[in-house]
């Protein structure tokens, strides 16, 4: 009995230090968390038939896109496409250029015999990604191994985009595997094969982590071809239940990038003396991610229909208060309906600036009011430097962090508007009422997430919006997208506008939800980018021209796209506030050489398509 | 033949009797408040889902987009109406209602919407032996040792070691359950690291049936556990207790003593075994719950389980997947109380002859 004790106790204590298995060394091994979190259906990998949880490795190891967008250097990447798309004269034609020598995980030849099947696999299954927006294929063909045509049932010079990875896209799947499968929808592709740098090596049953292996013939896929060996042997994604777990595997050395709250990058700094973050010093965080966040009217519901109304709620906010609210003043102002990332400032902010400068509001009585205030930036930097934080003084680095300016704080001016408009005080509680003469009430929805910009925007609004004089309540939702949808809300801290592609000018993503041909009445869905159901003849013409600009045509792109945002910050459907501030720790004990603000060769995050552009960069420390 | 039979033997048609009125009066109302209760369970399951301000589709459509992917606005309605076809959203709510019915008697609760098509049995399935295999044991040894630590602790309220655990137990019992989890885990994986940070088996490596695979699901089931039986093992110890102290003052207690009977055996048979009553209900009652899962207990170590299942279920309005863990709940809930209930003239003679 006591042998058996003593063999137990020697096994269980052999097993204690470990984390991972014997064959994978630490030091071969990268770790990173799962941003969404544990796997539901751990042994399915078909990304093609529903929701797979792509960010444990399929999409950023496993598989290449056709395209990929890179907002870190503003490009798009040709990956398993040789060139940019080429359509036709009347964009009812798109031709695609296969890049060669391209091989499948499992030794196939990659070629545009996967490119048809893939298109008209998912066009004919119901219920298979993308099958509902390939309905608009007429045929699709190849002309040779490495060159296929896709022939449209009308005119879209923007189809190529659905083709275009950004953490999401119509993905190749393999014909040889496929074409075996009797149901597509309920296969699980399991082991799957692709045409990215890694293959599966393992998988937690229970969900929590997946194991990924460099490919022996990693010189065959896109990434070996374009960057170079991937450096870490292994990529491990794994999910952490809590901020808090993360921050204690950091400290252990046991995760090696991770997103966390903004409170849980301020602890790993504190503890780990090997982690960074994106900017190595104040504010930290990520400004280069291409969404911005800020408040978003229901155009349907009075009186948010008015543009005065929201240009009066836009000047009764103090910006920097507002950040300070929010994120202690961590981050990047943008005052148009973009995020400021270094490629949308140079495409847009620097063709803008002086027509902001120049923007005046009409305030009635001849009155005339230019609300940009240029210097809100510098604002929010002398913010900061009061607080404590180590705050640059060159101006135009303060420009890239802080942003370059925002709105002024111009609660006089949004009181001329909002009577004007027929609104007034309450004599006795100095309180707004509505013209009907009722007291003015704002509900705000937002995500149940604290630690969510849009969550922290909500509050940040409510703040300022109180100061003003409004009764202002924030309603917290986990049904945020079925809400949203259905126009049930006045003001939600949904983005103010849709995501641009990130990587490219075409603006074609954020204007196309307004077009009136999609406007539909409070209870039906309308598209992401607009549930607040704001439209204007003036934005379906910049659509239309949109529409007829070839996506290569970057010129010709940038001035329709001038157009739709001046029109846009006019009309004010959304008040964009802030850059995504998106917060990643990196621990340098085993690999450094991270793309941080420094060094902007990549996009930072590991649950991006681009994270296996990513790994030939790292370079390991040579710490066991 | 039979009458004259019944009264030339009276023991047996009094027994017959017996047998008969206890089937008349004890068993069959409660079979039938079983199948009522199941009933009303699984109709209240399958509406209160339809009641959420979620929808299944839109939630999707909000995750395909709120996670970036491009869905033209043209494309939404058809991809709409596709997806409300196969999820069997098309009919009424009482086609809907009946149809759930049909396929629950087959054992079926249709796909999951959110992973579709995936069955949610096959869900289930992946996740119940992580729960049944933490809860189950937790369940039992706190329901084990909190009883008889609380019955000695009672009994003998004076003896020294009953004073400490009654210290330990008003420590542990207010702790908020995510406190206790978390300072464990940083506890045993961060200040003293002898067990993983969370996980249910090593990273990279396979569960096969061999010692050293055991060894490793029991390393990584220890801090859960562990936290899950302090907090059982204290909140049954104060509860036997309680009943013990009201137990040992009753007169047949007294009774025994004067009769002279051993102390260990007052304890055991007349002490324990009246205070056990209401305790075995509450097991049957937690060993139902089991099929909820344990979500604070999965998120806090990383554990796989129902729990995170059914969170995934509710803030996605999956409600066919809700439907399919709740029903099993109600089903083994309901079939545990009716066990117990069925069991209960064993434990306590006094329903026996009432």
């Amino acid at each position: 009995m006591r042998k058996v004790l003593l063999v137990v106790s020697l096994l269980f204590a052999c097993l204690v230090m470990a984390q991972l298995a014997a064959d994978v060394p630490r030091n071969e091994t990268f770790i990173a968390n799962q941003l969404t979190g544990r796997v539901g259906t751990p042994g399915n990998f078909n990304l093609w038939a529903g929701w797979r949880w792509q960010d444990r490795g399929i999409q950023n190891l496993l598989l290449e896109p056709l395209w990929c967008v890179e907002y870190a250097t503003g490009e798009i990447i040709n990956a398993l496409a040789a060139e940019p798309p080429i359509y036709n004269s009347d964009f009812t034609e798109l031709t695609i250029k296969l890049r060669k020598g391209v091989y499948w995980s499992d030794g196939v030849l990659f070629t545009a015999d996967d490119v048809v099947y893939t298109i008209e696999l998912l066009k004919r299954v119901p219920g298979m990604s993308y099958n509902a927006q390939l309905q608009e294929v007429a045929e699709v063909k190849k002309l040779d191994d490495y060159t296929v045509v896709v022939k449209l049932t009308g005119s879209n010079s923007r189809f190529h985009t659905y083709l275009l990875d950004r953490w999401g896209a119509l993905r190749i799947l393999p014909k040889h595997v496929f074409e075996k499968v009797e149901d597509p929808m309920t296969f699980e592709f399991n082991p799957p094969v692709g045409t990215g740098p890694y293959v599966l090596k393992g998988y937690d049953p229970g969900g929590y982590w997946t194991l990924w292996e460099l490919r022996k013939d990693w010189e065959r896929t896109p990434t070996g071809m374009l960057y170079g060996k991937p450096a870490p042997k292994y990529v491990l994604i794994q999910t952490f239940g809590t901020a808090e777990q993360q921050v204690l595997a950091m400290a252990r050395h046991e995760l090696d990038a991770a997103d966390l709250t903004m409170e849980g990058l301020r602890a790993v700094l504190q503890r780990v003396n090997t982690a960074r973050a994106w900017r190595r010093d104040f504010p930290w965080s990520v400004n280069i991610d291409p969404c911005v966040t800020g408040l978003h009217f229901n155009n349907a519901v009075e009186p948010y229909n008015n543009p005065e109304v929201r240009w009066a709620l836009t000047l009764a906010i103090d910006i920097v208060e507002y950040a300070g609210n929010a994120f202690d003043g961590a981050v990047t102002l943008s005052p148009i309906h973009l995020p400021l990332t270094s490629a949308y400032y140079d495409w847009y902010f620097t063709r803008i600036e002086e027509w902001l400068k120049s923007l005046e509001l009409d305030l009635g009585d001849g009155q005339k009011f230019k609300p940009y205030d240029p210097t809100a930036g510098e604002r929010l930097a002398e913010y900061a430097k009061k607080r404590g934080y180590k705050v640059p003084t060159d101006p135009g680095e303060i420009k890239k962090i802080f942003g370059p300016g925002w709105y002024k704080y111009a609660p006089d001016v949004a009181e001329k508007l909002l009577i004007k408009n027929g609104f007034k005080r309450d004599p006795k509680t100095g309180k707004w009422l509505l013209p009907n003469g009722k007291p003015w009430t704002i509900t705000i929805l937002t995500t149940t997430n604290p630690a969510h910009p849009s969550y922290r925007n909500g509050f940040a609004a409510s703040q300022a919006w109180k100061k003003f004089g409004i009764d202002v309540t924030v309603m917290t939702s986990d049904a945020l997208a079925t809400l949203g949808q259905r126009g049930e809300f006045e003001i939600t801290t949904d983005w103010p506008a849709a995501e641009p592609w990130g990587g490219h000018p075409d603006l074609f993503r954020v204007f196309d939800p307004y077009n009136s041909e999609y406007l539909v009445p409070i209870g039906e869905n309308a598209p992401w980018g607009n549930y607040g159901r704001w439209t204007n003849p003036e934005m379906d013409a910049v659509i239309a021209k949109l529409k007829d600009t070839d996506w290569n045509d970057t010129e010709g792109i940038v001035t329709v796209g001038l157009e739709g945002l001046k029109l846009l910050i006019k009309e004010m459907p959304g008040i964009p506030t802030f850059n995504y501030p998106g917060v990643v720790a990196w621990d340098e004990y085993y690999w450094t050489n991270y793309p941080g603000a420094e060094n902007m060769y990549c996009q930072p995050y590991h649950h991006w398509p681009n994270f296996k552009y990513m790994l030939p960069f790292l370079k390991p420390t040579g710490k066991k | 033949m039979t009458q004259a039979g019944a009264f030339t033997r009276p023991g047996i048609f009094s027994k017959e009797v017996e047998v008969l009125r206890f089937f008349r009066t004890y068993f069959l109302p409660r079979i039938l408040i079983y199948f009522l209760v199941i009933v009303v369970g699984v109709t209240i399951v399958f509406v209160i889902p339809r009641l959420l301000p979620m929808d299944p589709i839109q939630q999707m459509i909000g995750q395909i987009t709120s996670t970036g992917a491009y869905l033209d606005p043209k494309a939404m309605n058809y991809m709409i109406e596709t997806l409300k076809e196969l999820y069997g959203l098309k009919g009424s709510l009482w086609e809907q209602y009946w149809s759930f019915w049909k396929r629950l008697f087959r054992g079926d609760f249709g796909p999951s919407y959110f992973q579709f098509p995936v069955p949610v049995i096959s869900l289930i399935r992946q996740s119940l032996p992580w729960t049944l295999g933490l809860l189950l044991t937790t369940t039992l040894v706190s329901w084990i040792l909190g009883n008889v630590l609380g019955a000695l602790g009672g009994y003998f309220p004076q003896k020294s070691w009953a004073k400490i655990l009654d210290v330990i137990s008003m420590v542990i019992r207010p702790m908020p359950y995510y406190v206790l989890a978390l300072s464990l885990l940083l506890l045993f994986a961060y200040f003293i690291p002898v067990f993983p940070l969370g996980g249910g088996f090593l990273i990279g490596g396979r569960i096969r049936f061999d010692l050293r695979s055991i060894l490793i699901l029991l390393k990584h089931a220890f801090l859960p556990a562990m936290s899950l039986i302090l907090l059982g093992v204290f909140l049954w110890f104060q509860a036997m207790k309680l009943v013990v102290q009201s137990v040992k003052n009753e007169d047949f207690v007294s009774y025994a003593k004067l009769g002279g009977l051993s102390q260990s055996k007052i304890v055991r048979r007349y002490v324990m075994r009246n205070a056990m009553l209401p305790q075995i209900t509450g097991l049957a009652l937690s060993l139902g719950q089991i099929f909820s899962g344990a979500l604070i207990t999965e998120i806090v170590f990383s554990y796989p389980g129902l729990g995170t299942l059914l969170y995934n279920a509710i803030f996605t309005g999956d409600y066919n997947l809700l439907m399919g863990i709740m029903s099993m709940s109600i089903f083994v809930i309901t079939t545990s109380i009716l066990v117990i209930d069925l069991l209960y003239p064993i434990f306590d003679p006094r329903v026996r002859y009432r």
